[in-house]
């Protein structure tokens, strides 16, 4: 077995056991991890509010505002993922699920249910269920998340497909509507949806179990099984969590658009983890939280909304975050470089 | 025990159960996928006699062509233990490239459209061996990447080839009708198929998918063979996508999308272990098979094509679960 063990160093953050960090670099690091982002912000807001006057606007911070609110939601979930050392490919299958679900749930074109807000909360629980199914297969089956996810993203836009059925359903629901449109003290209520989700984010993550075992599961496993804590429920916790804010992040791309489509959740799983990863949250597990993560998907609206304002193509953006993501995890696993170890 | 071959018996001496628990593992990664492949085949022909004619194995083994060069390639990169999700953005990103080069460069348009997806592989090896970063995350970066700039290319839109400059790919040769894509998909494992039988190219894979200090220790060029895999795995990429262009008569920015699954399930399903260190090209072609003869199978049976999807993320799963090494994941992340 020996040669076998020596692959054995954890795979992502290089932390063999009994190799101590540097003692000064953590603070350093921390420091850097901690209010780097948040500089960044500060600089890309002065550097579009310098190249375009339209930037510096009440209408378009709004549109800023608006346009996070979905990613922030989904940001608030990925990040448990992420704080477990996991990652989540699911979101677009997720969303695409939840927002047909909720279409074909609430007063529609399609048929004659009319569920309400029951519809949306039947929404949310299909999330957690898409959640909890790759959590268990996870856990259960030992199948690195990725390949999980992946598989799941792939069977909840099947399934969307299914219930599209070729025929898109529009919301015929004014309450509904109400919340993509309606407006408290100048911005749209699902701004304040999106704020609440990420208050109750950082409460699960400050003073619940399942917020303070993630980053100890995602900073070493080992001895967080060693010293007790059930490491596969907590992670099955987390993923089921992490589903239940896509389906919300489902059910508001529905109520923005006014109708349910299988695309509802396109380019929304990169940018998650491009802010997730810019905010701070580390991909290694055990770092970050859901302030990093906000601060993260703050950063990725502003380039977004920054670049379509001086003139830059639309079909860049991708892009863009494929490199910057690249780029952050190549910049904070920089250090952590070893001759003899194993990244896959 | 044959099946037990170079994969990693040195790592189980005197350790009795392991070595049948692994040997049973590895017959059942062998014959499984073959008699699956069988049953398939004898259901469909059941279901309708006019499968096994020469006509249709022609026209499901000249479909399944895509796939299989994808595969190849991609193989490889999982046979090192890593995985390389930007095969089927990389695809489409030449497709794009080849429709808009051809009315310049002609036929010569194909090979720099396959040098251009190997430096792009290049780029991502680069990085995932040299900054360490894990190459799911430096190919899904690439996966945005080569989509925006066949989108930036192509300014989102469908682009047309006229002329026969690449009627070459989708033609029938010989008294047999045999698909011209079918012949050339066959050379191209040959040659994936000669050069591992016949250099220690295969050997270096699979050490360093077993495990890597140990083959880096035992003097194996790991970084220079890691970063080949991904070079060879994109230029196959590229290569996939001039077919696809061949079939279409056109170029698009997202032609080959959706390939990406089927793709990473072929790989699987024919029994090559997604952590690595086990596998080959004769079970890629399996898995490809598989694939593409249950996707037949499907429409026979009168599936409706929009449950594709689920059938490939279930599949996906089930295999990985079947095929994983779970002796090589002390945390499963």
């Amino acid at each position: 077995m020996a040669p076998a063990r020596l692959g054995l160093a954890p795979p992502e953050t290089g932390r063999a056991p009994g190799s101590p960090r540097p003692s000064r670099r953590p603070d350093r690091a921390t420091i850097l991890a901690d209010f780097g982002p948040l500089g960044a912000l500060v600089l890309l807001c002065l550097l579009f509010g310098f190249l375009s006057p339209q930037f510096a606007t009440w209408g378009n911070v709004r549109n800023v505002l608006d346009s996070a609110s979905v990613l922030a939601v989904i940001a608030v979930g990925l990040t448990f993922v992420l704080l477990l050392g996991a990652i989540d490919l699911s979101i677009e299958g997720v969303m695409a699920t939840a927002a047909l679900s909720v279409a074909l749930l609430v007063a529609n074109s399609r048929n004659d249910l009319d569920f309400g807000f029951m519809g949306v909360l039947a929404a949310v629980a299909i999330g957690a269920g898409f959640g909890l199914a790759s959590g268990l297969l996870s856990t259960g089956l030992k199948i690195p998340s990725f390949m999980t996810t992946l598989g799941m993203s792939a069977i909840g836009i099947g399934i969307a497909t299914v219930l599209f059925g070729g025929v898109q359903p529009a919301l015929r629901s004014p309450e509904l509507a109400e919340w993509a449109s309606g407006q408290w003290f100048g911005l749209t209520r699902l701004t304040y949806v999106a704020v609440a989700v990420v208050l109750i984010g950082i409460l699960v993550q400050r003073y619940t179990r399942l917020g303070r075992y993630a980053r100890a599961i995602g900073g070493a496993e080992e001895l967080a099984l060693l010293s007790g804590i059930p490491v596969r429920r907590y992670k099955t916790l987390a993923f089921t969590f992490a589903g239940a804010t896509y389906g919300l992040a489902g059910v508001m791309v529905t109520t923005q658009l006014g109708s349910g489509i299988v695309q509802a959740g396109v380019g929304q799983n990169f940018a998650a983890i491009t802010a997730a990863v810019v905010g701070g949250t580390l991909l290694s597990g055990g770092r970050g939280g859901v302030l990093h993560s906000i601060v993260g998907v703050l950063i990725v609206t502003v380039l977004v909304n920054g670049l379509v304002l001086i003139g830059v193509s639309p079909y860049v953006q991708g892009a863009v975050q494929g490199v910057i993501v690249v780029a952050a995890v190549v910049i904070t696993a920089w250090p952590l470089r070893k001759r003899l170890r194993v990244v896959k | 025990m044959s099946v037990t071959d170079k994969t990693g018996a040195f790592s189980r001496l005197g350790d009795g159960p392991r070595l049948t628990q692994s040997a049973r593992r590895q017959l059942l990664l062998t014959v499984m996928p073959v008699i699956v492949l069988a049953a398939l085949v004898a259901a469909i022909a059941i279901a309708n006699p006019n499968f096994l004619r020469a006509s249709s194995i022609w026209t499901v083994l000249d479909s399944a062509v895509p796939l299989m060069i994808l595969a190849s390639g991609a193989m490889l990169v999982i046979l090192v233990g890593g995985i390389d999700l930007s095969v089927a953005s990389l695809a489409s990103m030449a497709s794009v490239l080849v429709a808009l080069w051809i009315p310049a460069l002609g036929g010569w348009a194909v090979p720099v459209v396959i040098i251009v997806c190997a430096l792009a592989g290049l780029l991502q090896g680069a990085i995932h061996v040299v900054a360490q970063v894990p190459s799911f995350l430096v190919t899904l970066g690439g996966l945005a990447v080569w989509s925006g700039v066949a989108l930036l290319a192509s300014g989102a839109s469908t682009i047309p080839v006229s002329g026969t400059t690449l009627d070459w790919t989708f033609t029938r040769v010989g008294a047999w009708n045999v698909p011209s894509a079918v012949l050339i998909a066959a050379a191209l494992v040959a040659v994936f198929a000669l050069v591992l039988a016949f250099t220690p190219v295969r050997r270096w894979l699979i050490s360093i998918g077993s495990s890597e200090p140990a083959a880096l220790m035992a003097g194996a060029p790991v970084t220079q063979t890691k970063i080949a895999a991904f070079v060879v795995s994109a230029a196959c990429a590229g290569f996939a996508g001039i077919m696809l262009v061949g079939r279409t008569f056109s170029g698009a920015p997202t032609l080959a999308d959706s390939l990406l699954l089927p793709v990473v399930a072929a790989i699987v399903v024919g029994g090559t272990a997604i952590t690595g260190g086990f596998g080959g090209i004769g079970r890629t072609i399996v898995g490809v098979l598989i694939i593409t003869v249950l996707r037949v199978g499907l429409s026979v049976a009168g599936v409706d094509s929009s449950y594709e999807q689920i059938f490939y993320g279930v599949l996906v799963i089930a295999a990985v679960a079947m095929t994983i090494d779970r002796s090589k994941l002390p945390f499963v992340k």
